[in-house]
């Protein structure tokens, strides 16, 4: 929070990075695409490694999002001012 | 089977010290658990790390490591849909629920019913939030009792009769008696063990059991050809894809709508919390694609065709292809750690389950309806009650009817708990929705989404939707919730016109 406290509502903007999401949302919604075996890595067909690797890479897109809405925009930060004052997240 | 010795004694010890643990809980971030909130909610004082052993040990379950490998092993790819599901969970997390948490934060809600009770101000819509939530988590309270039966079985005891439920029946007395005593705190703690013991127990499998197998490509090449991929969808129907995508989009929007997901979300202790663990929990998403491949390694290792296993089969079906490919690669002392993670992995989800609906019936039902100036202390001692009688229902209910009742109930539970999406998330995002749209959405959705599943006898949640003629097999959650927001959105502004006019003529 700002020294004058100044609580406004962030701007639509702020949330444009959200959009991310919609990449791994579109990697799993298309079956057909991932729906057959070659090209099989290790031995695993490529139905079950691509998804599996969706997750670890939906995961970095989530981790990214975050980090952009807590040090860049600090979007978080300014729509909870906005919404609720809660304690800080500690993390334990 | 005969009963392994070893491997009784390791899940023996591992199984008491959990217990021993479950009762220091209540000792641990120590306060007044004569409040609801610090009973049922862990005083939300949860960071990251116990966040998201408490989430993790909550929803991968016991009946997750079981049924989601069984059903690969069964029938094949479409088992497979456990995988995009987690996959879309996430970013629903992070993009819904922190601004929830601070709403239940600031006014001190514990359950989603207290939200909506406040948000719409309808007593009637808070209800029917919070007897959905309670009816569709009781039989998941059941399902975990079978998870942890068919490995009590595996291990060797038997598991008809009175005296062979025995086992079953201690497991759940102590499961009782501890959530009584500590609370949320319990299997927040003890989530620590049991997501430690799977981590370790996945890891051996998937390094172990390939190796004797011959590799991930011996495994997949003894796969049957028909279960590797997909069926492809004949001439006018989108068949298994349309279900695949559907049974996955479905069952993620369900996910944190249920009462113990959202106990596990509220008992956070900030936003950021969430939206961290919404990246970091994928690391149990991981680890249950390759539980779900164990299924195709059961496959491989014949363990269906093994007479030794013949018994479980037929006690348990395919839900035996876990433990009997444990029993087949582990040496005993092993494969006690590993029955011990599943067993385990069962008690932390029916301890949050049962403290969930405990917290539902006495926050929206007891204290709304008949006691509405009980005091704090009152509050949390029928919680606690509430919690025991649960408990004890799920056991009744799995030891006094078929399992496969639970099963169809649990598939109805997700159908009921995803009509409670409009009133959850539309009320976060905008005032253009009122009480009795939402109320109507509701019965619509319930009604339809349950006679779908009636068409399917029950058997299957996949209702086979025709749309000009091309048929779109897919998940009746779905398909019923979104009838559920299309009522919602077109009776809204009905409701707003008749409150304003009759608003306008009391004015008169």
């Amino acid at each position: 929070m700002t020294a004058e406290k100044k609580k406004r509502k962030p701007g639509w903007r702020l949330y444009l990075p959200r959009l991310l999401f919609l990449i791994p949302l579109l990697a799993v919604v298309w079956v057909p695409f991932y729906n057959r075996i070659p090209p099989e890595l290790g031995g695993i067909p490529f139905f079950y490694w691509y998804q599996l690797a969706w997750i670890l890479i939906a995961a970095v897109i989530v981790m990214v999002v975050y980090l952009i809405d807590t040090r860049v925009t600090h979007l978080t930060k300014m729509a909870e001012d906005w919404e609720a004052p809660g304690p800080p997240g500690d993390v334990l | 089977m005969n009963l392994d010795v070893t491997a009784t004694a390791v899940f023996v010890v591992l199984f008491l010290f959990v217990t021993w643990l479950g009762f220091v809980a209540a000792r641990w971030r120590k306060a007044d658990l004569n409040l609801l909130h610090e009973w049922g909610l862990g005083g939300r004082r949860f960071g990251t790390v116990v966040t998201w052993f408490l989430l993790g040990g909550d929803l991968y379950t016991a009946y997750t490591f079981i049924a989601v490998p069984a059903l690969v092993f069964g029938a094949g790819a479409i088992g497979f849909f456990a995988v995009p599901y987690t996959i879309i969970i996430y970013p629903i997390l992070f993009l819904v629920f922190p601004r929830l948490w601070a709403i239940a934060h600031r006014h001190g809600h514990v359950t989603a019913a207290d939200y909506v009770r406040a948000r719409f101000g309808s007593r009637l819509l808070a209800l029917a939030v919070a007897v959905t939530g309670i009816l569709a988590t009781m039989p998941y309270i059941a399902l975990q009792l079978v998870g942890m039966e068919v490995v009590i079985g595996a291990l060797g005891f038997p598991t008809q009769g009175l005296v062979g439920h025995l086992p079953l029946i201690i497991a759940f007395i102590v499961l009782a008696c501890f959530t009584y005593t500590s609370g949320l705190r319990a299997p927040a703690l003890i989530a620590i063990v049991k997501d430690a013991l799977i981590f370790i127990t996945v890891f051996a499998a998937i390094v172990i059991i390939p190796a004797q197998l011959g590799g991930y490509g011996a495994i997949f090449a003894s796969v049957p050809k028909e279960k590797l991929l997909l069926p492809t969808p004949e001439e006018g129907s989108l068949g298994t894809y349309s279900a695949y995508v559907t049974l996955a989009l479905g069952s993620a929007l369900a996910l944190f709508l249920y009462p113990h997901a959202m106990t596990g979300i509220l008992s956070a202790s900030s936003g950021n919390v969430i939206r961290r663990n919404a990246a970091l929990l994928s690391a149990y998403s991981f680890i249950l694609g390759l539980i779900a491949l164990l299924g195709y390694m059961a496959i491989a290792a014949g363990v269906d065709k093994d007479p030794a296993f013949a018994g479980g089969f037929s006690l348990y079906g395919p839900n035996f292809a876990v433990p009997a490919l444990f029993l087949a690669s582990f040496p005993s002392w092993f494969i006690g750690v590993a029955f011990a993670a599943i067993a385990i992995g069962a008690l932390v989800p029916a301890a949050i389950m049962s403290i969930a609906c405990a917290n539902l019936f006495t926050r929206n039902l007891y204290k709304e309806f008949w006691r509405p100036d009980c005091t704090e202390a009152e509050e949390a001692r029928m919680a606690k009650i509430v919690s025991l009688v649960v408990k004890i229902g799920a056991v009744a209910f799995i030891l006094a009817i078929p399992h496969s009742y639970a099963i169809q109930l649990q598939l109805l539970g997700g159908i009921w708990i995803i009509q409670l999406l409009p009133p959850i998330l539309l009320g976060l995002y905008s005032r253009a929705f009122n009480a009795p749209a939402l109320l109507m959405g509701w019965v619509s959705g319930t009604a339809i989404g349950t006679y779908m599943a009636a068409t399917q006898a029950f058997a299957s949640s996949i209702y086979p939707l025709t749309v000009f003629g091309l048929s779109v097999p897919g998940y009746a959650a779905l398909y019923s919730v979104a009838i559920n927001f299309a009522v919602t959105i077109a009776l809204a502004p009905l409701f707003d016109y008749m409150a304003r006019r009759s608003a306008q003529s009391a004015a008169r």
